[in-house]
């Protein structure tokens, strides 16, 4: 009885610190990203609110939330609304399996940073990714907006050339790790000494396009085209329900899928890794908290590199997107699936 | 003056009865009665040469009968000549669609503005005004004030004594207002099988670059129909320029293309000095300083193509890049002519004003930096794998269409056919200075980018020689013409009380966008009788709704962009 009260304490203040951080978070690399954009277009980006406009997230949702709603006439106004909660729960239920450091001790306690360790954890993430598609198709079909529809079908489409590809490139790290649990994945890197980006080069490429293309970014970012389709799916929800879907895509998605990088390629919250002979960690000093600053230190470098990459490049077209992904992504994926499958029994355990 | 000559044509004089050929210094025209026209310029065009289709229009003298003159301006590329043919109509006239379908547009128009009728037009509607509008704005019988009591019809309203039942009608004009009653109109009327949308793209979207309103046929992304609705900034330019005096024209031209105005404002004068044939009046100086200053204007246009064209694609910090840029052009514009968009700096005889001290050093500094930013961009994008694949092999245009749709500027130039004025009929400074033609090979839209951004150093070059030239100057000499003899033609800095012998001309600038040409015929006094502008922006975009076949929407935006439409321009 005592045992499952402390269960449910230490998992109500999981919930509780994730859905702050991640929400908190999000919210606030609206501020990163215009600060880095700005940078990168030599301005200084937003100055007013607070010291180097760092108010400006709570200005920007205050903005939002005190708009009028607005509602397109003929549209789905359950569909409308439907699709708001399916972009964000999934999206944001899928921080529930992602391990933030190793297991340590708080009153007596033993506490996982990881909210559920469930031994399916990557199914969940991609069975959670896939649930994007709804929330886009919905969002396209309520609005009643051709461009809208024609966004959302763009959108469609990518995801699900996508969710194949990405799947496949993460079978390779599942296969030398030899389990689904996150946790254990980034367990047995750090017991071999190995962090599964020198083994799955090509993966770890594919898996960072395929998250390009999965959280709408530039080169992928044609579901909202504003040259196009002035923002593409979004382009008749007002307020802070419009607000709701670029915090969605391109923070919280961007972040959950780092974040599981990290946890397949780049060793979780292991330090720098040197190939088979260990690990050096210049961040020492630190004691238990220096695995933490490691897992947000390689997310957030995940992250500016996206972000880079979105002020720099132009977008493809959305037959060369699909093209890409079926004719290179998916052969390279199960090329690498293969020689993982044929050589890791034999040269690795 | 490039303007063909008389002996030409004897051949034709020949197999043609009652061809008349009329030699001026200012022009040359071929008389044609209406009978024989279509075949005299199917002979033009595939015997002589004469291949490029530059404008058409009419001239209405309501005194005379027959009442309408029509003309028709051609250019032959390879012996860089120019030739005007004219006829007589009351009424009517064939339409030389199967010969240039740039000819379809001109049609189009001069049916709005004149109400003249096209035989064997296929598709004969009002090109600016609304379906239902009565009047022939162009006429001289219409009032410059117009009608007041003509407007544009309403949804609630009744039409012609039928009865309205909202959206169930279908059978009645659509009205030219966008609602959204009436786009639907538009829209089931266009719908031929269940598997279809009709996409308004316009007419205000952010991928136009304005008021533009396209309609696309749509299967999937696909598009396979592609219409263009003009009219949404139609102010009547050209009735305008009829009841002003030559000066006072000028800022009108202004705001016609209004991302280059400097260019426009030169054209203009040209144009009118041509007329009055005091070309070699203007000083030097005044030269130089006028092809300068277009040359900045042109790489400010430039610049603001590339910015948008790059942000239609995608790359959005390049916009900003190209605009860091343009602003400082912007500044060194305004600090020597006192504004920023809608300049009006040249006058008939010269520039308002002379250079500011210091302009010659901002400008020099100017164009020592720029060509290392644009060194950066062309890093950032021309080899970019991502932009290769959207701009190569997309919206190719051959080089016979270049003359079939009457392309001119960097769309002619990118598909490989050297048409440009600086160099083929050089004014100004033009023929002083040194500098190349890029040229295209595919005619895709990337060879249009290529040739943009080499026009932006060419254009350095020159306003470099410009700056060079000015330099040697003495500050005191003159920058406006003085007249050799004030009693038969005045000339004064404000314009006011110049007076414009009888005559006619057609004269061309080169803009960023494509010939901006005028066709003045005066019949003395201080007005011109009537101005037809050739808007280069209208006729390089004909040529839009044939590139947009086949292709995806993700294309619309990247060929309309090469295309460089400015709707200033396209609808006067």
């Amino acid at each position: 009885m005592e045992g499952l009260v402390i269960w449910l304490i230490v998992t109500f203040v999981k919930i509780l610190v994730i859905l702050g951080i991640v929400l908190g978070v999000g919210a606030y690399l609206t501020l990163v990203e215009r600060k880095v954009a700005a940078h990168i277009q030599r301005r200084p980006g937003p100055m007013v609110v607070g010291w180097h406009g760092l108010l400006q997230p709570l200005a920007d949702g205050l903005k939002l939330l005190t708009k009028e709603d607005l509602f397109p006439r003929y549209g789905n106004r359950f569909l409308y609304n439907l699709a708001l909660v399916l972009a964000l729960v999934p999206a944001t239920l899928v921080f529930a399996v992602i391990p933030f450091g190793p297991e340590f001790e708080v009153f007596g306690v033993k506490v996982k940073p990881i909210l559920t360790d469930v031994n399916i954890g990557l199914l969940l993430v991609f069975a959670l990714g896939s649930m994007a598609v709804f929330a886009i198709a919905l969002a396209g079909w309520a609005s009643n907006s051709k461009y809208a529809l024609i966004g959302s079908m763009r959108k469609a489409g990518i995801v699900i050339s996508y969710e194949v590809v990405i799947t496949f490139a993460a079978m390779g790290p599942l296969i030398l790790a030899g389990t689904l649990s996150t946790y254990h994945i980034v367990q047995s890197q750090i017991e071999q000494g190995l962090w599964y980006v020198w083994l799955q080069p090509i993966a770890f490429v594919v898996y960072m396009f395929a998250m390009l293309a999965e959280t709408g970014r530039v080169p992928f970012d044609i579901q909202e085209a504003e040259a196009e389709l002035v923002t593409g799916f979004t382009v008749e929800y007002g307020g802070m329900k419009f607000g709701l879907f670029p915090l969605v895509e391109w923070y919280i998605e961007v972040l959950s899928l780092s974040a599981i990088a990290v946890v397949l390629f780049l060793g979780g919250w292991s330090p720098i890794n040197i190939p088979f002979l260990g690990f050096v960690d210049p961040l020492f000093f630190l004691g238990p908290l220096s695995p933490f600053i490691w897992f947000i230190l390689k997310v957030s470098l995940l992250f500016l590199f996206v972000l880079w990459l979105h002020w720099t490049l132009p977008r493809y077209r959305i037959d060369q997107i699909t093209e890409t992904a079926w004719k290179v992504m998916l052969p390279l994926t199960l090329l690498n699936i293969l020689l993982t499958a044929i050589l890791a029994p034999i040269l690795w355990r | 003056m490039p303007w063909a000559k008389e002996e030409e044509f004897i051949s034709l004089k020949r197999r043609f009865e009652g061809l008349e050929v009329e030699e001026k210094s200012t022009i040359t025209i071929l008389h044609i009665p209406k009978a024989r026209l279509l075949d005299l310029l199917k002979a033009l065009k595939e015997e002589k040469g004469y291949k490029l289709f530059l404008d058409h229009s009419v001239v209405d003298f309501p005194d005379k009968r027959p009442r309408f003159q029509a003309f028709y301006i051609l250019y032959n590329v390879d012996e860089k000549k120019r030739i005007v043919v004219k006829t007589w109509t009351d009424g009517t006239l064939p339409s030389m669609e199967k010969l240039w379908f740039a000819s379809k547009w001109a049609e189009r128009e001069c049916y709005d503005m004149f109400g003249i009728r096209y035989e064997g037009h296929e598709n004969l509607v009002r090109a600016f005004m609304w379906e239902t509008y009565q009047h022939y704005p162009l006429r001289k019988d219409f009032p410059l004030e117009g009608y007041a009591t003509d407007y544009l019809p309403s949804l609630n309203e009744t039409l012609w004594g039928e009865s309205l039942q909202g959206l169930m009608n279908y059978d009645r004009m659509h009205t030219p207002v966008p609602t959204l009653e009436d786009l639907e109109i538009t829209e089931k009327r266009r719908l031929q099988k269940k598997a279809q949308i009709v996409l308004n793209w316009g007419p205000l979207h952010p991928g136009t670059h304005g008021t533009m309103w396209f309609l696309f046929d749509l299967e999937g992304e696909r598009v396979f129909q592609c219409d263009v609705i003009l009219g949404q900034l139609h102010r009547g330019v050209e009735k305008l320029a009829e009841n002003e005096m030559y000066n006072q024209f000028l800022v009108y031209t202004d705001r016609m293309d209004y991302l280059s105005a400097l260019c426009s404002n030169q054209a203009w004068v040209v144009a009118v000095e041509r007329l009055l044939g005091i070309e070699d009046l203007v000083p030097e100086k005044a030269k130089y300083i006028r092809t300068m200053m277009a040359e900045l204007q042109r790489i400010n246009s430039h610049l603001l193509w590339l910015g948008t064209y790059a942000l239609d694609l995608g790359a959005l910090t390049i916009f900003l890049y190209a605009f860091k840029e343009r602003e400082k052009l912007m500044d060194i514009i305004e600090g020597i002519t006192g504004a920023r968009l809608t300049i009006s700096y040249t006058r008939v005889g010269g520039v308002r004003m002379d250079l500011p001290e210091g302009a010659l050093e901002v400008i020099k500094a100017f164009v020592k930096r720029f060509p290392k930013e644009l060194k950066e961009w062309e890093t950032i994008l021309s080899r970019n794998r991502i932009w290769l694949r959207r701009n190569i092999g997309v919206g190719v245009v051959e080089k016979e269409e270049v003359y079939f749709y009457g392309l001119t500027g960097p769309v002619a130039r990118g598909s490989g056919v050297p048409y440009d004025l600086r160099k083929f009929e050089p004014y100004d400074a033009y023929g002083w200075v040194e500098f190349d033609i890029p040229i295209g090979e595919n005619g895709d839209v990337y060879d249009r980018y290529l040739v943009r951004l080499e026009e932006m150093r060419q254009s350095l070059q020159i306003v470099e020689q410009c700056v060079r030239a000015l330099e040697k100057m003495s500050k005191n000499a003159p920058f406006f013409a003085e007249s050799p003899d004030p009693k038969k033609l005045k000339l004064p800095l404000d314009g006011i009380g110049l007076k414009v012998p009888e005559g006619e001309t057609y004269s061309s600038g080169e803009n960023p966008r494509g010939e901006l040409g005028f066709y003045i015929y005066s019949t003395g006094g201080v007005k011109p009788y009537r101005v037809k502008i050739r808007p280069g922006s209208m006729y390089n975009l004909c040529v839009y709704p044939k590139l947009m076949k086949d292709r995806v929407i993700a294309d619309a935006v990247a060929i309309l962009a090469s295309l460089d439409p400015v709707v200033g321009e396209i609808d006067r």
